[in-house]
């Protein structure tokens, strides 16, 4: 079954009061346990086809069907419900909220969701959030502010934070974009393991390194998917030098 | 360049500067308002006395109307520098006939609330000016009511009345309502009509009939005049009084005036509240544009500048709207303080306003050149990250969400929001308690005024019922009359099944001394007759049993120099008693002066003044029921309960707090509801990022609605806890002395009422809820692509 089914997505912003079509009758599938990365030039609509096809933008025509349900034709409240349960969020910024340490911030929408009421479930909420971090090797940074830890640090935080309601779908918007290369290398670590483990991922990158991680990468250019090339599954480190050069020479042909 | 940069940031920074724009006409309309009502009523009673000539003192009497003996001694006093007499008569409810009511069609009957004269338009002493503040002219035929007067027997310019004297009986129209300073007050138990010469000439020329004379006089010693009038042993009404003791009438309409007081100084407080809120909060937005002018090279002085002709412009326009604003805001504050009190409202009232808009335009460019030279200080980058320097080695977050087993997320963020940053919240903590403070102070005073055991502070024994039959004065001349009325109250209540003992207090005025005879004070004697067996409150020591026992005030035992064991004298015309003083009360009756002695002394008639009223106790019977029994046995009486009879002694002040309670409770609703949407619009206005991440994260709008709801109740609540203990703690400080100075030297302040700490928390809750609520359906217009808009 597919996770994500997109059907004749189109995007129009209005811009000094002429039409700007962002996104141009997109079709595509993201099937369940799949890692998609998005690719394409700075303004080719990226970004609002992650935000679009996730619910966090309005569309202007056509249909997303998440696990079967049409996610245009949802109310905010029960969008909001399938943002909190079924679906993480990763922004290229690490945002989280200044006045909670890196742990509260974490199982925040643990607690938030109809789950985290309870004493029980709150102390499984806790527990789980302890292994997410440590998993992450974040553990011992969890008391702190956010202001004293490391970009890949807040990074891994915010992955625990999209993971913490063990959704059924992350999508992630340039993760590794404010990230050094050992951070970014860790970072991509911890998504593959995570999308080893079921979860499945769609990303958006301008880094090939990045992408050639992913089972599947999209190319969009001008709101249009120009292409598609599909590795398969990731097998490891390993594997990284021959994806790259395959996705590299695949990009130039796309015009990249 | 600069004007360009000011022109798009004020376009592209609207909600900022809109919210700035409107505090800053917030805080002009309280400054400019609150101030000019701050000069208006700190001296308008010694500027309306002015006017009004009050004399250095004066005495009432009754007199023939034409030579007497007052006249004779103020006549050879040299120290006397101008005197005159005001003559007129006292009326009683049946002289008084309504015989036209615009408000109450049917009334007929006219019931005084105190000593009643009718008289002249006074030219040199005590004048009286109209409502408006100018001098008073009657048309023939017209008559002139003071407010208190008329407010009590719903009469307006228009209606009419007749009015007996002797045999004379005319009928006027009501042709204007005046202020009288001398005895305008609520406090002041006379009260005087005016009519026009001719008018006055017809009464007067009637023979037989007793004049009521009004002495005023100026003197150039007044030591030596009160020495030498004290020798004198005159029979008079009222003693000889001067501008101070008409000034502490004064006080129960400067209570209101005190509580108008302290809600502008509350109002200032709040404008210097919210403009230091809104100056440094709009200034932290721009921390990060600051950086980058910094970074490209802009000078710091270019820099502050920019921000200097930003505020300029705004605080301008501000301080003109909120000047414009000030006008209807202050009049209508000050309206309800100064029923009773000529205001002059002249050129120089605007002045001030102006001067307070200025001075706001002033603070406005200090606290943004002070908030901006901070700016100085630091890095580019630090200012492009927000004015931190990125070390910090402590968690911020005060509460841990994961200890919290129960808290519902929303609740928890607005709860450490708050810890976390106090004094960004603050200036709404500080609102609310202000708030919460305006409305329990005078409230204290309104419920202290109305408890059950207040009467026992004005001199009386609480009973049932309060009787006015309207022969207050007849009683003085044949006090066997007083008898006779309160034997047949109980006779005839009586003969209706019911049980019941009546009593009076008879006042008397007596010179009275310690050791020098020449050296006398003259206030009222009570002593309780009738029937009823009554015990009065006592301060220390005990009530007098016999003949030669008397117990003081405090006021009075201070004044004479003498306590409980001593022996002070009464000096009456045949004789002087010794009396021992037993014990010392309190009394806010005659400014906390007098004394009681037992039933058993002896008093000479000669000196009697005359009973506040008849007093009902009947057996078995609450005081609603008796009054209402009372009034259908006795309809030509006017039957009152305690709340009413206290209320016609101190002239409906307590109408009057009620009356400026609820203003006062509309204005805090309105300024809580108006600053909880501006702080929440701009603390909003900042925090839509965070809005967005935890939009995107799964917090629904009713969630974040909540959480922005949440803080502002958690504020409220905090605000009316805190504001309640500090009213309780400042309440003696700030609405005791106001009773101290009417006598009430020790009453215990009512405060743990139901309205205190359950009716009004309750509406200040749900009414800045819903403000609040409503406020915070703004989440809804947050765009979850905002969550890159974090800072």
């Amino acid at each position: 079954m597919n996770t994500l089914t997109v059907k004749d997505l189109c995007k129009t912003y209005i811009i000094n009061k002429r039409q700007n079509n962002v996104l141009k009758n997109i079709n595509m599938e993201i099937r369940a346990g799949e890692m998609v990365a998005v690719m394409g030039p700075s303004g080719s609509g990226k970004s609002t086809l992650l935000y679009t096809i996730s619910g966090m933008d309005h569309l202007t025509a056509g249909r997303v069907d998440f696990f079967g349900q049409d996610i245009s034709t949802l109310s905010p409240s029960e969008m909001s419900e399938i943002r909190l349960n079924q679906m993480g969020f990763i922004f290229q910024q690490m945002y989280m909220l200044k006045n909670l340490s890196i742990y509260d911030n974490i199982i925040l929408p643990a607690y938030q969701s109809a789950n985290g009421r309870g004493k029980e479930k709150r102390r499984e909420i806790n527990d789980r959030a302890k292994e997410l971090m440590h998993k992450l090797g974040i553990s011992e940074v969890a008391a702190h502010d956010i202001n004293e830890v490391s970009g890949g640090q807040l990074q891994r935080a915010c992955i625990c934070r999209s993971l913490i309601n063990r959704p059924k779908m992350i999508f992630a918007d340039e993760p590794t974009g404010a990230l050094n290369q050992q951070n970014s290398r860790e970072v991509m670590k911890e998504l593959n393991r995570i999308n080893a483990e079921g979860t499945t991922i769609m990303l958006v990158t301008h880094d090939m390194k990045v992408a050639a991680k992913s089972d599947r990468v999209l190319y969009i250019e001008d709101g249009n998917i120009k292409g598609e090339y599909t590795f398969g599954r990731y097998g490891g480190q390993e594997e990284d030098r021959e994806r790259e050069k395959k996705l590299s020479v695949w990009l130039m042909e796309m015009g990249f | 360049m600069f004007l360009r940069i000011l022109k798009k940031d004020l376009k592209r920074k609207r909600t900022m500067n809109v919210i700035l724009l409107l505090f800053i006409i917030l805080a002009s309309m309280f400054l400019a308002s609150s101030v000019d009502n701050l000069i208006a009523v700190s001296g308008a009673i010694d500027r309306f006395l002015e006017i009004s000539k009050v004399p250095d003192s004066f005495a009432i009497a009754l007199s023939d109307g034409r030579t007497d003996a007052i006249d004779s001694f103020l006549e050879a006093q040299e120290g006397v520098l101008e005197y005159e007499m005001i003559d007129g008569f006292n009326l009683i409810n049946g002289d008084v006939k309504i015989t036209e009511c615009q408000a109450d069609a049917g009334r007929t009957r006219y019931e005084r609330t105190n000593t009643l004269f009718i008289g002249k338009i006074p030219t040199n002493f005590m004048k009286i000016y109209t409502e408006e503040g100018g001098p008073l002219t009657l048309k023939p035929g017209e008559i002139a009511f003071p407010r208190l007067e008329a407010d009590n027997n719903n009469l307006q310019v228009g209606d009419k009345v007749s009015i007996r004297v002797g045999g004379e009986v005319q009928e006027f129209r009501i042709g204007a309502i005046v202020k009288d300073a001398v005895f305008g007050s609520s406090m002041m138990g006379f009260k005087r009509l005016f009519i026009g010469d001719e008018e006055f000439a017809r009464y007067a020329r009637q023979e037989n009939v007793v004049h009521t004379r009004i002495y005023n006089v100026n003197f150039a010693d007044e030591e030596k005049f009160r020495s030498d009038w004290r020798k004198q042993d005159f029979t008079i009404i009222s003693a000889i009084e001067g501008a101070g003791v008409v000034r502490m009438c004064y006080i129960m309409d400067m209570l209101v005036a005190g509580i108008l007081i302290v809600v502008s100084i509350c109002l200032i407080l709040l404008a210097f509240l919210v403009l230091r809120f809104t100056i440094v909060f709009t200034l932290q937005e721009d921390y990060k544009e600051i950086g980058i002018m910094k970074a490209i090279g802009l000078k710091d002085a270019g820099i502050k500048g920019l921000y200097l002709i930003k505020y300029l412009v705004l605080s301008v326009a501000g301080a003109l709207a909120g000047l414009a604003c000030s006008v209807p805001f202050g009049n209508a504050v000050l309206e309800r303080a100064i029923a009773n009190i000529v205001v002059e409202r002249t050129g120089q009232n605007l002045m001030v306003k102006i001067v307070c808009a200025a001075a706001v335009v002033g603070i406005v460019l200090l606290f943004c050149y002070l908030s901006t030279d901070k700016l100085r200080k630091i890095s580019a980058l630090n200012a492009i990250r927000n004015g931190s320097d990125g070390e910090r080695y402590r968690a911020k977050s005060p509460l841990k969400l994961g200890k919290r087993t129960r808290m519902r997320p929303y609740f928890y963020l607005a709860a450490n929001d708050i810890l976390s940053s106090v004094r960004r919240f603050g200036t709404l903590l500080v609102t609310f308690c202000l708030g919460m403070m305006l409305i329990l102070l005078p409230l204290s005073a309104a419920n202290t005024l109305q408890s059950d055991g207040i009467i026992s502070e004005f001199s009386l024994s609480p009973s049932d019922a309060y009787v006015d039959t309207g022969k207050g004065e007849a009683y003085t001349v044949d006090m066997d009359s007083l008898f006779h009325d309160m034997e047949e109250v109980e006779s005839m209540l009586a003969e209706e099944g019911i049980e019941a003992v009546t009593g009076a207090d008879m006042g008397y005025m007596i010179p009275c001394y310690t050791d020098d005879p020449e050296d006398c004070v003259n206030y009222y004697v009570l002593q309780a007759v009738g029937n009823w067996d009554r015990h009065y409150s006592v301060l220390a020591g005990r009530e007098p049993e016999l003949a030669n026992e008397v117990m003081i005030t405090e006021m009075t035992a201070k004044e004479l120099d003498a306590g409980i064991g001593d022996t002070i004298h009464f000096k009456m015309a045949d004789r002087t008693e010794e009396m021992i003083i037993t014990g010392t009360y309190q009394s806010m009756m005659n400014m906390g002066q007098g004394y009681r002695v037992s039933r058993s002394a002896q008093m000479d008639p000669a000196y009697a003044g005359g009973i506040l009223c008849m007093q009902v106790e009947i057996e078995g019977m609450e005081s609603e029921e008796a009054c209402e029994r009372l009034r259908e046995i006795f309809p030509d009486y006017r039957i009152m309960d305690a709340r009413g009879f206290l209320d016609n002694m101190i002239g409906g002040i307590i109408e009057q707090i009620d009356t400026l309670m609820y203003f006062i409770v509309v204005l805090v609703l309105v300024i809580n509801s108006l600053i909880t949407v501006l702080i929440m619009k701009t603390i909003m206005a900042k925090e839509r990022g965070d809005i967005a991440l935890l939009k995107s994260i799964g917090f629904g709008d009713r969630s974040l609605a909540g959480w922005q709801t949440a803080r502002v109740l958690l504020i409220l609540a905090a605000s009316v806890v805190l504001g309640t203990v500090l009213s309780n703690l400042l309440a003696p400080y700030l609405i005791g002395p106001i009773f101290a100075m009417m006598g009430g030297t020790s009453i215990e302040l009512v405060t743990g009422t139901v309205e205190a700490y359950v009716y009004y928390p309750l509406l200040l809750l749900a009414v800045t809820g819903l403000t609040a609520v409503l406020c915070a359906g703004g989440v809804k217009k947050v765009d979850l692509k905002e969550v890159n808009d974090i800072e």
